[in-house]
């Protein structure tokens, strides 16, 4: 919204600076973005919150200032008065058949005799500094009366009105609409639209139609301000994708009580501008009387949300400069809500307009001083976990990257139907239309992107993905993935081995590495890894009696697994306290194993005796012999 | 001749244990084993001992020899340990030192741990929900209902319904992670403080500002008595714990349809410290979060009672905040894999 200054002034007294206003603006909420300076004015760039559709008007900012200064609004002077028909020289008829359910509000009038021409030079720049095209004076004196008071307002020929009907009703779908600037439209289904006895003449509180625009040659006009639904407005002009100054307005919702006064300044300015007479009764055929409304404050409320006592009389100023005429009573205030603020409707609104108007940096700061939450929320997640796993990733070397939850159809590898993806119906492009079902695409990437800058690589993600074929299947998961190009299989799978240990998880990873070409790959499902960690750790005391090692070198055949020796003779004795393989070439493995007993000297007969248990029982199972 | 023996041995043996250098040692060994030393005399001695005991002597007397050498060969090595240590101050100690192997968290995580950290202190939970999401819960549930003209500022992405009992239109990728304030309000009973941090995903072109992957962290605390001045003051505290004590705070008035009443909250720039710069659109100024208390409409939709409890939440913009931190000047910055970027934190 663009807000020359000098017409801000026109209605209000400004005292604070240029760059004071626009930073008091923007802290009552009307974000100042822009302060542009011309060669004669000052124009504030606002951006108007979508709750706030009487501020899309240069009489609704000049309110604010208002309340930000402490001062009251010049209104513009309305001369028109709409005396009724016995005072018309002539009148033009018009049937109008209206339906409230699609349109509230419709206000009109009639003016015969007027003249089509080019708009004074005050009109035009007041145009141009809000970036906007002098087309006539008719179409001007409405962009105007809309700009300056906020409801929009679209006048007709009246002489290509066909049948002088105008009936107001909801599109079948497909009709064919050319808008006065001349864009063909389709429109959809259940658009509000005007029609008479021939056509579309109005796409209402969008556009107006080409068939009845304001031409050179017009000489009879019907204006007409109305009040729209939001939705339905709405609805249509996404459709459309066609957005106007109107529909903004409408869409958030116009002021329902400004119509008439919309309507007598509109006139008043034709008639001043394109001369001519009124040549019909006023239309105001409406659903009910658009009447401000009531709402209460209570004061012992506003305290206990704002966190502060604001003196009454400090409370009852800023209501008052807000034109909600406040009256305290029994420590309630009654306000009375003019029809334009539609965004006031609970108590809790009319406690906002206190607190900034006050001024929130006004407000002391103070932190919660109620009990401390101490039972675990729902959906709780514990970062130490992450930590714990990140820390021995990163201290193995591995670095942490973040990529896109998206992924392209032409980034899938083999095995990997789209078919069987989740799927975004509007994907901001093709790139980035499905969901990832693993983190291996990326971490892939990624690698290849490195290699250029770096030898050795180490990646790693820890990151959600997207499992299932349909959204009734639908499941996310976080996954922990890596990739190295540094670090053979035995070394990821220590390292994943030392995070199952950390986390006290019970499970063999050998599963979980991938060989890949690029490196070798680990993805797990770290949501379900995590159903199994067990944190408890408790301290084993150290064993007071030394231990006998010894390493035994064992010839067994290649189709033997390594894992199966070792429980092999781990499952010998309960005296082992751990074998491992210390080495391994050709057909022998030389595993290390430490015998010992946590109440006694162990002896050398002992492991003697366990020693050959063992041989014996490797040899019946595997064929394996003592390498001699 | 064995008593002979020993003595040697054992003269030998703390000859050698006391010895410091390399050259020390070598004596030792000239003088106990060397052609004309001791032990070498001592055994040309050994005819003259009796034919019956002169295997046992001979034996010993191998034995002795074998322990000399043995000791003296042990602290050669000790003798090298020691001279190599005395030597390090010879090299060259302006040598870069070597990069160990170790990898690099995200600033996105580090970032991460620290703000968790500070709402940890203040009492706050951590949760974790679903980024898809229904429209109930990202729209409905926050007062933003269809044909809400705040939709326009979250473009959503629609999730494709086919092959599935859920409506068309209705299944979407989170817009923002106040799609946990329903579901955590929900399931639990005030008080009740909890931060939810979290990709969020937009319908948006990508620029340095904007991007249709971002995070967010977004939180509420509801409670009797929750007052403004104490949203003011839990968003300011964790500014200023996070970005510096000498950072300065501003809020200004907003409409979020989820909170009434509502604040959008400034900072000052990072890299000018408020003076102005192109970092900050030469305003001194950064956009950092949205706030406000809880609308009654959302404690209402979700069976809690607004005139018993109130409460406030906020949203902040992740992945704005490290970008703020680092000075980063390109959001995208953040899912870009280089390890040039990574190993700058």
């Amino acid at each position: 919204m663009l807000v020359p200054l000098s017409w801000l002034k026109e209605y209000v007294d400004i005292t604070l600076t240029t760059k004071g206003l626009g930073e008091k603006l923007t802290e009552v909420g009307l974000g100042c973005e822009k302060i542009i300076k011309t060669s004669d004015d000052t124009i504030f760039e606002l951006e108007i919150t979508p709750n706030r559709s009487d501020c899309l008007s240069i009489i609704g900012v000049a309110r604010e200032v208002a309340a930000i200064e402490n001062k009251k609004i010049k209104l513009p002077h309305l001369r028109q008065g709409f005396g009724g028909q016995a005072k018309l020289r002539k009148i033009l008829p018009l049937t109008i058949k209206t339906d409230f359910k699609i349109n509230p509000r419709f206000t009109g009038i009639i003016i015969t005799g007027i003249k089509v021409g080019e708009s004074p030079k005050w009109l035009k720049d007041k145009l141009v500094k809000v970036n906007q095209r002098s087309i006539n004076n008719i179409v001007d004196i409405t962009n105007y009366v809309m700009l300056e008071l906020g409801n929009p307002l679209h006048t007709f020929d009246y002489n290509k009105i066909a049948g002088h009907i105008m009936t107001v009703s909801q599109a079948k779908g497909g009709e064919k609409f050319e808008s006065v600037d001349g864009v063909i439209y389709h429109l959809p289904k259940d658009a509000v639209i005007i029609s008479d006895k021939e056509k579309v003449i109005d796409l209402c509180g969008i556009k107006g139609g080409k068939n009845s625009g304001t031409f050179g040659e017009t000489k009879n006009i019907f204006i007409r301000v109305p009040v729209e639904i939001p939705n339905l407005t709405r609805r249509t002009s996404q459709t459309l994708g066609l957005r106007s100054e109107a529909s903004s307005i409408f869409e958030r919702g116009v002021n329902t009580g400004g119509t008439i006064d919309t309507l007598k300044r509109a006139v008043d300015l034709v008639l001043e501008i394109a001369g001519g007479e009124i040549a019909s009764e006023l239309y105001d055929i409406k659903s009910e009387d658009f009447k401000p409304w009531k709402l209460k404050l209570r004061i012992e409320r506003l305290n206990e949300i704002l966190g502060i006592e604001i003196a009454d009389k400090k409370v009852l100023g800023i209501l008052e400069t807000l034109n909600l005429s406040p009256v305290l009573k029994n420590n309630i205030i009654e306000t009375t809500i003019p029809t334009y603020r539609n965004d006031l409707k609970i108590e809790e609104d009319l406690i906002e307009e206190v607190a900034r108007i006050y001024g929130y940096n006004n407000f002391p700061k103070t932190m919660p001083i109620g009990e401390i939450p101490t039972k675990q929320i729902p959906y709780f997640k514990d970062y130490k976990l992450d930590e714990k796993v990140k820390n021995i990733l990163t201290a193995s070397g591995f670095s942490e990257i973040y990529t896109y939850s998206l992924i392209g159809e032409k980034e899938l590898p083999q095995g990997i139907n789209s078919q069987n993806l989740l799927r975004v119906d509007n994907p901001v492009s093709r790139d980035f239309e499905y969901l990832r079902p693993t983190l291996k695409i990326n971490l892939i990437k990624a690698l290849s992107q490195n290699k250029s800058n770096f030898e050795k690589i180490n990646l790693f993600e820890l990151g959600k993905v997207y499992l299932g074929k349909n959204l009734d299947e639908a499941k996310e998961a976080y996954f922990l993935s890596g990739i190295t190009n540094n670090k053979n299989f035995f070394e990821v799978k220590g390292l994943l081995e030392a995070i199952f240990k950390d986390l006290g998880i019970k499970m063999d990873p050998t599963k979980y590495i991938e060989i890949l070409s690029e490196g070798i790959f680990f993805e797990l499902n770290y949501s379900e890894i995590l159903k199994n960690i067990n944190l408890n750790k408790t301290f084993k005391p150290l064993p007071k009696y030394p231990p006998i090692v010894e390493d035994l070198s064992i010839i067994a055949g290649e189709n033997i697994m390594t894992s199966d020796l070792i429980s092999g003779i781990k499952n010998q004795s309960s005296i082992i306290a751990n074998v491992s393989l210390l080495d391994q070439f050709e057909d022998s493995r030389t595993f290390h194993i430490v015998y010992q007993d946590e109440n006694r000297n162990l002896t050398g007969e002992e492991v003697a005796r366990i020693r050959s248990k063992i041989l014996k029982s490797l040899q019946a199972k595997f064929h394996a012999e003592l390498k001699g | 001749m064995e008593e002979e023996l020993m003595q040697i041995k054992n003269s030998a043996v703390s000859m050698i244990i006391e010895a410091t250098d390399q050259k020390e040692l070598e004596e030792i060994k000239l003088q106990f084993l060397g052609r004309s030393g001791k032990l070498t005399l001592t055994l040309k001695e050994i005819v003259k001992v009796p034919v019956e005991r002169r295997a046992a002597v001979g034996q010993l007397a191998n034995e002795v020899k074998r322990v000399i050498e043995e000791t003296i060969k042990n602290h050669e090595s000790r003798i090298k340990n020691q001279e190599s240590k005395t030597k390090i101050e010879k090299i060259d100690v302006t040598n870069p030192g070597i990069k160990p192997d170790i990898g690099r968290l995200h600033p996105l995580t580090q970032v991460l741990y620290e703000v968790v950290d500070i709402f940890k202190q203040i009492g706050f939970q951590v949760a974790d929900g679903p980024e898809i999401e229904t429209d109930h819960y990202n729209f409905e549930v926050l007062n933003i209902h269809k044909d809400h003209p705040a939709r326009d500022t979250q473009q959503t992405l629609y999730l494709d319904t086919r092959g599935s009992k859920s409506d068309p239109g209705k299944i979407i990728l989170r817009t923002h992670g106040s799609n946990m304030q329903g579901r955590i309000m929900e399931t639990t009973r005030p008080p009740v403080r909890a931060i939810y941090p979290g990709k969020v995903f937009r319908y948006e072109q990508v620029d340095v500002s904007h991007g249709f992957e971002f995070w967010q962290l977004e939180g509420l605390a509801v409670d009797k008595n929750l007052t403004l001045t104490d949203l003011f003051g839990t968003m300011s505290y964790v500014i200023k714990e996070f970005f510096g004590l000498d950072t300065k705070v501003k809020f200004v008035s907003h409409n979020f349809p989820f909170t009434e009443p509502s604040a959008e909250t400034y900072m000052s720039c990072t890299v000018c410290k408020g003076k102005g710069c192109s970092f900050c659109k030469h305003s001194g100024w950064v956009e950092i979060l949205g706030c406000g208390m809880i609308h009654p409409n959302v404690l209402k939709a979700v069976g809690y009672d607004s005139q018993k409890v109130s409460g406030f939440a906020w949203g902040m913009g992740f992945s704005r905040m490290v970008t703020l931190k680092y000075q980063m000047d390109d959001l995208r910055l953040l899912t870009n894999p280089d390890l040039r970027i990574l190993e700058q934190f």
